[in-house]
């Protein structure tokens, strides 16, 4: 037994001798935060522990994978001339919070602000026009994480208070002492560097090696179903700036807007279809983009059928589609609900803009442990169909930093449980709702059965025209389920 | 049992049971001073030792203790601020709602700066605190983590507690060369402090007037003092023992005997009695434990728990 253990003991070390080049194996350096995460969450996380003036003490390491100081750091310098593929809504509490408790200053000229979403049935007439004046703003994820990176480039601090590692992936994570889960973890990195901090954040993804270490549980499941994004040009800039929502039976599609002609996809479909519509060319794929706003499953169907046979050129489909919505656009009664009932035609999509990933939903059990937090997907993740993924992320973000703020105030240990409890008990109902919104709108839209169609139609419609349940919704979904900012 | 229910302050007294007892004669008062010790009861010391191991479980025993700290915390500092007048003229100090009024911004950058500007007046004393019955070191870490307390002494007289209170604060060195913890009776601490705490001791003492007396003697003129305990009255008794010993199980049994509360009442009436003149009633505060929302602070000073910062004036 003590031999084959030796044995294994010796291997690792010579394993991790050759992983870091046989470099010594250091002391763990102290930290009082690592986030473990680069993305918009750890990011803005960072930048407000360093800029409030309550945490700013606080050592803070931030460690990623990626590449964060070149990739992300040069787009805020010299921002590449297309939209990314990436994009989600903030809604303007998210938004008030970046700006002015972060003192984080987006690139405003990359962020378009609408003033609601037109919901329609792809199986009925249902509709429900969510109108309201600034309900959100598109921006680029990649907008948001380099914002955050210019205002702790900006607030110039040494290496002993803010240190970012990238390219740099968590190799290990272990409690101090093994017996005492109330000791300070430490996380050993692939190139040998070692941190003991007092709090762990997890901001690490959907896949969380922070969650994991912590055995909290994620509950949830998969749709079976795939998103695509890609950023659209349209044939003219939109008339009426407002997102669009089809809920077709195999998935919702959404056009959101982006500055000038510019707009954002993000189609929901299974796992077959969306991997035709990727390897479909630009110019067939737009065509279909704009045939699901229009055109009825039936159609929708029909398309697919003749696209995987291969038996259709992209001449023959981007003519019949052409015909077919003509056709549709000439039996409205009023000209003008062309652009009222339907998103401006896009011409193109850019390059190579078109992605795939998986749908889920899950949700962590808890968000806190002893010594440690999770953020934003490490503790749940949804749907994107209600736009609220990055709004929860910054939600917890704040209702963090405000529980950090709260127990150094009180002389906590910011790492206790006492300490984390407030911010979850603070975002856990919050973020139940949105996730409920997300998960039953899509399980109320994921059918073409006729009754169902019928009562649903009747509810849009219902709701549509009844104002104190639609504002209602609307406010909930452009809060993120929080309060106004005009009551704060 | 009886001996503990009479109370022979050094002058006046408080006392428990028989509520004021009338002073003694001072020779006999100062030789039972010197003779016994200020500290808990052999009972009280055995019962502390039990909990122990679970001191710094915020789960466990002293959950609730732990809960209570955080409003400790926020009256001190809220004392702590008031006492500091902001005499930079730079700093703006709204004399309305602020918070109410101002957009989220400035008001954030108002309260920010008020902050940091007592925070600054506060450090500059250079304060040095004494916590009475600091017990496994709940409220000395969390004082020692203020920016402005510069040294933090607790004392206590059971030893596995004190150990344990040792042990805790090696986790963080942040705080662990602010914190001195010593085992040993208040009579025997000769250092004079600008902030001694009290916090739930008194009600776990045979003599809490000589334990007010010492820790008077020891504060620095302009100190504070802070203390809380609860009012010996029909409520008190349900809600800290029926309730939360025996009902709701919150704090551990045989933790509290309803003889030796103290009203609030009758810690006004021994500082008159004793040094009028002399001191001076900053605040006083009364508390309550609602499950699920934590302890939930109250003006009803006369029910219930309490706290109360008492000023030594020069």
């Amino acid at each position: 037994m003590m031999l084959v253990r030796s044995r294994i003991v010796w291997q690792r070390f010579v394993a991790r001798g050759f992983a870091t080049g046989g470099a010594k194996v250091k002391s763990p350096q102290l930290a009082d935060v690592l986030i473990v995460g680069g993305g918009p969450a750890g990011l803005t996380l960072a930048a407000a522990i360093k800029a409030s003036p309550a945490l700013k003490h606080f050592k803070t390491v931030l460690v990623d994978g990626g590449d964060i100081k070149d990739k992300v750091g040069s787009f805020y310098d010299s921002p590449p001339e297309n939209y990314t593929n990436r994009v989600v809504s903030l809604t303007p509490p998210s938004l008030d919070f970046i700006k002015s408790k972060v003192g984080i200053n987006l690139m405003e000229d990359r962020m378009m602000v609408y003033d609601g979403v037109y919901v329609t049935d792809g199986c009925s007439n249902g509709t429900i026009d969510m109108e309201k004046d600034g309900i959100s703003h598109m921006v680029e994820i990649l907008n948001v994480q380099s914002s955050a990176l210019k205002r702790l480039t900006d607030l110039q601090l040494g290496e002993d208070s803010f240190k970012l590692i990238d390219k740099t992936k968590v190799a290990s994570i272990k409690y101090s002492d093994p017996n005492d889960a109330t000791s300070w973890p430490i996380v050993t990195l692939e190139d040998g560097q070692a941190f003991k901090t007092r709090l762990l954040v997890g901001a690490d993804g959907f896949n969380s090696p922070v969650r994991a270490f912590s055995g909290i549980q994620s509950r949830g499941w998969f749709y079976n179903e795939f998103g695509i994004v890609a950023t659209m040009k349209l044939e003219y800039p939109p008339y009426k700036v407002r997102g669009w929502q089809r809920f077709l039976p195999t998935g919702p599609i959404a056009h959101l807007p982006l500055p000038d002609d510019n707009a954002t996809l993000v189609w929901t479909h299974n796992d077959e279809t969306t991997k035709l519509l990727v390897s479909l060319t630009p110019e067939a794929f737009t065509a279909m983009v704009n045939a699901a706003f229009v055109l009825d499953n039936a159609d929708m169907q029909y398309y697919y059928n003749k696209l995987k046979e291969k038996s259709i050129t992209d001449k023959d489909l981007i003519e019949d589609i052409d015909s077919r919505i003509q056709q549709v656009f000439d039996n409205l009664e009023n000209e003008s609900d062309i652009d009222e009932c339907y998103p401006t035609r896009i011409a193109s999509i850019i390059g190579e803009s078109r992605a795939r990933f998986p749908m889920k939903m899950f949700h962590a059990d808890t968000y806190c442990a002893e010594r440690i937090a999770l953020l934003g997907d490490a503790a749940h993740t949804t749907h994107p169909l209600a736009g609220q993924g990055l709004n929860m992320g910054e939600g917890d973000t704040e209702a963090l930093v405000n529980a950090l703020e709260k127990a150094t105030y009180r002389g906590l240990d910011i790492g206790s449980l006492l300490a984390l409890q407030p911010f979850w008990a603070d975002r856990y109902s919050t973020n139940t709702i949105l996730l409920g919104i997300a998960d039953k709108c899509h399980k109320l839209y994921g059918t073409d059965f006729a009754p169902m169609v019928g009562l649903r139609t009747i509810g849009a419609n219902f709701i549509n025209n009844f104002s104190p349940i639609k504002d209602l919704i609307t406010n909930t979904l452009g809060t993120s389920a929080r309060e106004p900012i005009a009551k704060k | 049992m009886m001996s503990r229910n009479i109370v022979r302050g050094t002058s006046g007294s408080i006392g428990s049971g028989k509520f004021v007892v009338k002073a003694q004669t001072t020779g006999v008062n100062l030789r039972l001073v010197k003779s016994i010790s200020t500290g808990a009861d052999k009972d009280e010391v055995k019962h502390f030792k039990e909990l122990a191991p679970t001191w710094w479980d915020i789960k466990g025993s002293q959950r609730i203790l732990h809960l209570m700290n955080l409003n400790r915390v926020d009256f001190i500092r809220k004392i702590m601020a008031q006492s500091i007048k902001i005499s930079d003229p730079d700093v703006y100090v709204p004399g309305f709602d602020y918070k109410k009024f101002l957009p989220s911004i400035v008001s954030r950058n108002v309260e920010n700066q008020i902050e940091h500007e007592i925070n600054s007046e506060l450090l500059s004393k250079q304060m040095h605190i004494l916590d009475i019955g600091c017990g496994g070191g709940i409220l000395t870490e969390s004082m020692a983590r203020l920016p402005y307390f510069k040294q933090v002494t607790g004392i206590d007289l059971t030893p596995e507690v004190l150990e344990i209170a040792k042990e805790h604060v090696k986790q963080d060195p942040a705080i662990a060369h602010k914190i001195k913890y010593e085992l040993k009776p208040l009579e025997e601490v000769k250092q004079n402090y600008e902030v001694i705490t009290c916090f739930e001791m008194l009600e776990h003492v045979d003599k809490p007037s000589e334990i007010l007396d010492h820790a008077w003697k020891l504060l620095k003129p302009n100190g504070v003092l802070f203390l809380s305990t609860i009012n010996r009255d029909m409520i008190s008794w349900l809600t800290t023992i029926v309730l939360g010993e025996y009902i709701l199980k919150v704090v551990p049994i045989g933790t509290h005997h309803v003889e030796k509360y103290i009203n609030s009442s009758e810690i006004i009436e021994w500082f008159k009695e004793n040094y009028n003149g002399h001191f001076e009633i900053m605040d006083t505060l009364g508390c309550m434990y609602v499950p699920t929302k934590g302890w939930v602070e109250h003006d009803r000073v006369n029910v219930g728990n309490y706290m109360m910062a008492i000023r030594k004036l020069k």
